[in-house]
């Protein structure tokens, strides 16, 4: 019962967390947002069984990029320009 | 703008109806969920991997020895983004 | 660059050996439980990004230089060339140290068992290349990216 609890929760907040961070204008809450995204990806995949690629989700996903898009916001614009 | 909108609309119904189509039970009548077609070189692997290589993580065995090249792709491609960062990015860094 | 606050700093300081020492842990046992070198050099870059972004680009550029990751990601990809190199007599790739009595020779026992650390043949020392390069590789690119963007705009000219 957990298990088809988890199943259907976990994917639909990773689809909302993704629809979140492509609607923010603030880019910094975009990439925190983006960062929830990996996070819960990794959760579905340990819910799947594959640990190992979990791991490496958590790890590059969650982490790395995010101090990657943070240090390039912070050398150009935080805010997304109006069209 | 129009048209664009409506392409974009006919490859979002396409891809939702595929989508859908696999989650109906007629998708899981064709081809179960969980049987693979050809499950020898699965079963090989499960198998002799713990007598060949001796690492009880058999998704180890498969990742560094079994598809070693694959990881050699994998590295090359690492070492190739890593290489290219550092060369546009020295400029800005040092000045 | 803005200075962040004593908080972050110590937060950093107390987390950042839990992190190295779990991701080392991650490769070490790669041929035990899930993980392996790629994942394991993730956790400990992330952790080192941890201290890129709390005590600032210049404090740890004064310690390390992107020259010195720049050698140490190519020792890994040598090394792991190498390795592969060692059972060139039957193939390439091929594990020629498992089931011998040498070094991480040993061979477990079929079906679920927790397994031995001295096992696997070359599978630990692989596990051990890819992550000494996965570390430096991830880590310089963090790191040459703190340094090239410390002013607004990104160019220091």
């Amino acid at each position: 019962m957990m298990f088809e609890v988890l199943q259907i929760v976990v994917p639909i907040l990773t689809v909302a967390a993704a629809i979140v961070a492509v609607y923010f204008r603030d880019l910094l809450s975009a990439t925190i947002a983006l960062a929830a995204m990996s996070l819960l990806l990794s959760m579905e995949f340990y819910i799947l069984q594959a640990p190992d690629v979990a791991i490496a989700e958590a790890g590059v996903g969650a982490c790395l990029t995010t101090a990657i898009l943070i240090f390039s916001i912070k050398a150009t614009k935080r805010m997304e320009d109006e069209k | 703008m129009r048209s664009r909108d409506a392409v974009a609309l006919i490859a979002l119904v396409l891809l939702g109806s595929f989508m859908i189509m696999s989650v109906l039970p007629l998708a899981n009548m064709i081809r179960p969920f969980g049987e693979p077609v050809n499950p020898e070189m699965d079963d090989y692997i499960i198998t002799h991997a713990q007598n060949e290589t001796g690492a009880n993580n058999a998704v180890t065995s498969v990742v560094f020895d079994y598809r070693g090249f694959d990881t050699l792709g994998e590295a090359t491609v690492l070492f190739t983004a890593v290489a290219g960062v550092i060369l546009i990015l020295r400029r800005y860094a040092h000045g | 660059m803005d200075e962040t606050s004593k908080i972050i700093k110590t937060v950093s300081s107390v987390m950042f050996p839990f992190v190295t020492i779990y991701g080392l842990y991650v490769i070490l046992h790669g041929h035990l439980t899930p993980g392996g070198g790629f994942q394991g050099g993730a956790i400990v870059a992330s952790g080192c990004a941890l201290l890129v972004v709390a005590f600032g680009s210049d404090a740890i550029a004064k310690r390390v230089k992107e020259s010195q990751l720049s050698l140490l990601e190519s020792i890994g990809a040598l090394g792991f060339i190498s390795l592969a190199f060692v059972g060139i007599a039957t193939t390439f790739f091929y594990n020629s140290l498992a089931g011998t009595k040498f070094l991480f020779g040993r061979i477990p026992p079929y079906g679920s068992n927790p397994g031995y650390l001295s096992s696997g043949g070359l599978l630990p020392l692989m596990n051990l290349a890819v992550g000494t390069k996965v570390i430096a590789g991830l880590f310089a690119i963090v790191l040459i990216l703190a340094i090239a963007t410390r002013k607004k705009g990104g160019r220091s000219k």
